[in-house]
């Protein structure tokens, strides 16, 4: 889920950071400048460790010293199978819609839903639909009472629209494909009767 | 400014790691101690992970399961990325457990195996309530200590 990127940056530390350490300093403008933010590895979630700092030049014309900075950054990059535990944050007939709390672009798409299935309104929210696996004359509804297990399928970055339509969502600069059609995936409560392993002491 | 990448995968962390350094920082289960100030030194982002994190299984393990438990998944012929999504997920069931693994039949994985190492060495899920008093006990006792330190 979580992984280790060494990256390059040429930063420039205001004045007003100076009178620290210098390493908290460039943390701190570091910080700013990537946390939250997706690069083309992944989502930038925390600064591990600087490497090396090299120069402190002051540039005609600025008041500030420009360092040339190598760090390693925490991202969040999930490969592809893996399986990760998400919540329910909204389901159309497209399909569902899944967050991390910290990541909410996770789509599951209506073809990698469990069939037989369909797709109903919700009778508990008017602007919703519900997805329903119909499995041996039993029905499994997907809802937000738990968390949902997915298995990722794909990574993708979409380039940023140069022209946006009005009703469009959101843009999402990082969007993950998960599928829940397998055994073990989806709602964990679909799965909790599956002969658990009784505890052996 | 523009940056460059020099390795974009030095590594792969596990939910435990990224706890763990987000301890370091000072992030707390406390909420009311969180001030988002400009010293505050755990941003918000960092606090959404972290928060993510704590109800994950990743909250009640230790540096010592971990590497214990990695030790001793080498015998199973198991992909490092296989091992660390157990890691991450701590699977108690074999329905829960074969997701995880790329067709485990074929490459004849002894699933019952790991099911056991998984019982033995990660503790449980901190939201799973099991039925036994002793064990709940157990993890309440774990988790004080943790927010003790």
């Amino acid at each position: 889920m979580f992984c280790l990127s060494e990256l390059e940056d040429t930063v420039r530390v205001p004045p007003h950071l100076l009178n620290g350490p210098l390493e908290d300093a460039i943390k701190e403008v570091l910080q700013k400048l990537f946390l939250d933010k997706v690069l083309s590895i992944g989502l930038c979630v925390s600064i591990y460790d600087i490497r090396s700092v090299k120069g402190g030049f002051v540039l005609p014309g600025d008041g500030a010293p420009t360092y040339k900075v190598r760090f390693r950054i925490v991202v969040f990059r999930p490969f592809v199978g893996e399986v990760i535990a998400a919540k329910f944050k909204e389901s159309d007939s497209n399909g569902l819609r899944l967050t991390l709390g910290f990541f909410e672009d996770v789509y599951v798409p209506a073809p990698l839903i469990p069939t037989p299935n369909r797709c109903e309104p919700d009778p508990y929210n008017r602007n919703q639909m519900r997805w329903v696996w119909q499995y041996e004359g039993e029905e499994f509804i997907i809802d937000d009472s738990c968390q949902i297990k997915f298995r990722v399928e794909n990574i993708s970055y979409p380039p940023v629209p140069i022209e946006r339509a009005e009703d469009a969502k959101p843009f999402a600069p990082m969007v993950v494909t998960g599928t829940i059609d397998d055994d073990g995936l989806g709602p964990v409560s679909w799965w909790e009767a599956c002969a658990p392993i009784s505890d052996q002491d | 400014m523009k940056n460059k990448i020099v390795k974009a995968n030095a590594g792969a962390l596990t939910n435990f790691e990224v706890i763990e350094l987000l301890n370091s920082r000072g992030a707390s289960k406390d909420t009311s101690t969180r001030v988002m100030g400009l010293k505050d030194k755990v941003s918000k982002s960092e606090y959404k992970v972290y928060d993510y994190l704590m109800e994950t299984a990743a909250s009640t393990q230790t540096r010592e399961s971990v590497t214990t438990f990695s030790d001793k998944c080498k015998d199973f012929k198991l992909a490092k990325a296989e091992i660390l999504n157990i890691i991450n997920l701590r699977p108690s069931s074999d329905v829960e457990l074969t997701p995880i693994l790329e067709k485990p039949d074929e490459r004849g994985i002894d699933i019952e195996g790991i099911l056991e190492l998984v019982n033995e060495l990660l503790p449980p899920l901190p939201t799973v309530e099991t039925l036994e008093e002793t064990e709940q006990e157990e993890t309440e006792n774990v988790e004080q200590e943790e927010t003790a330190v």
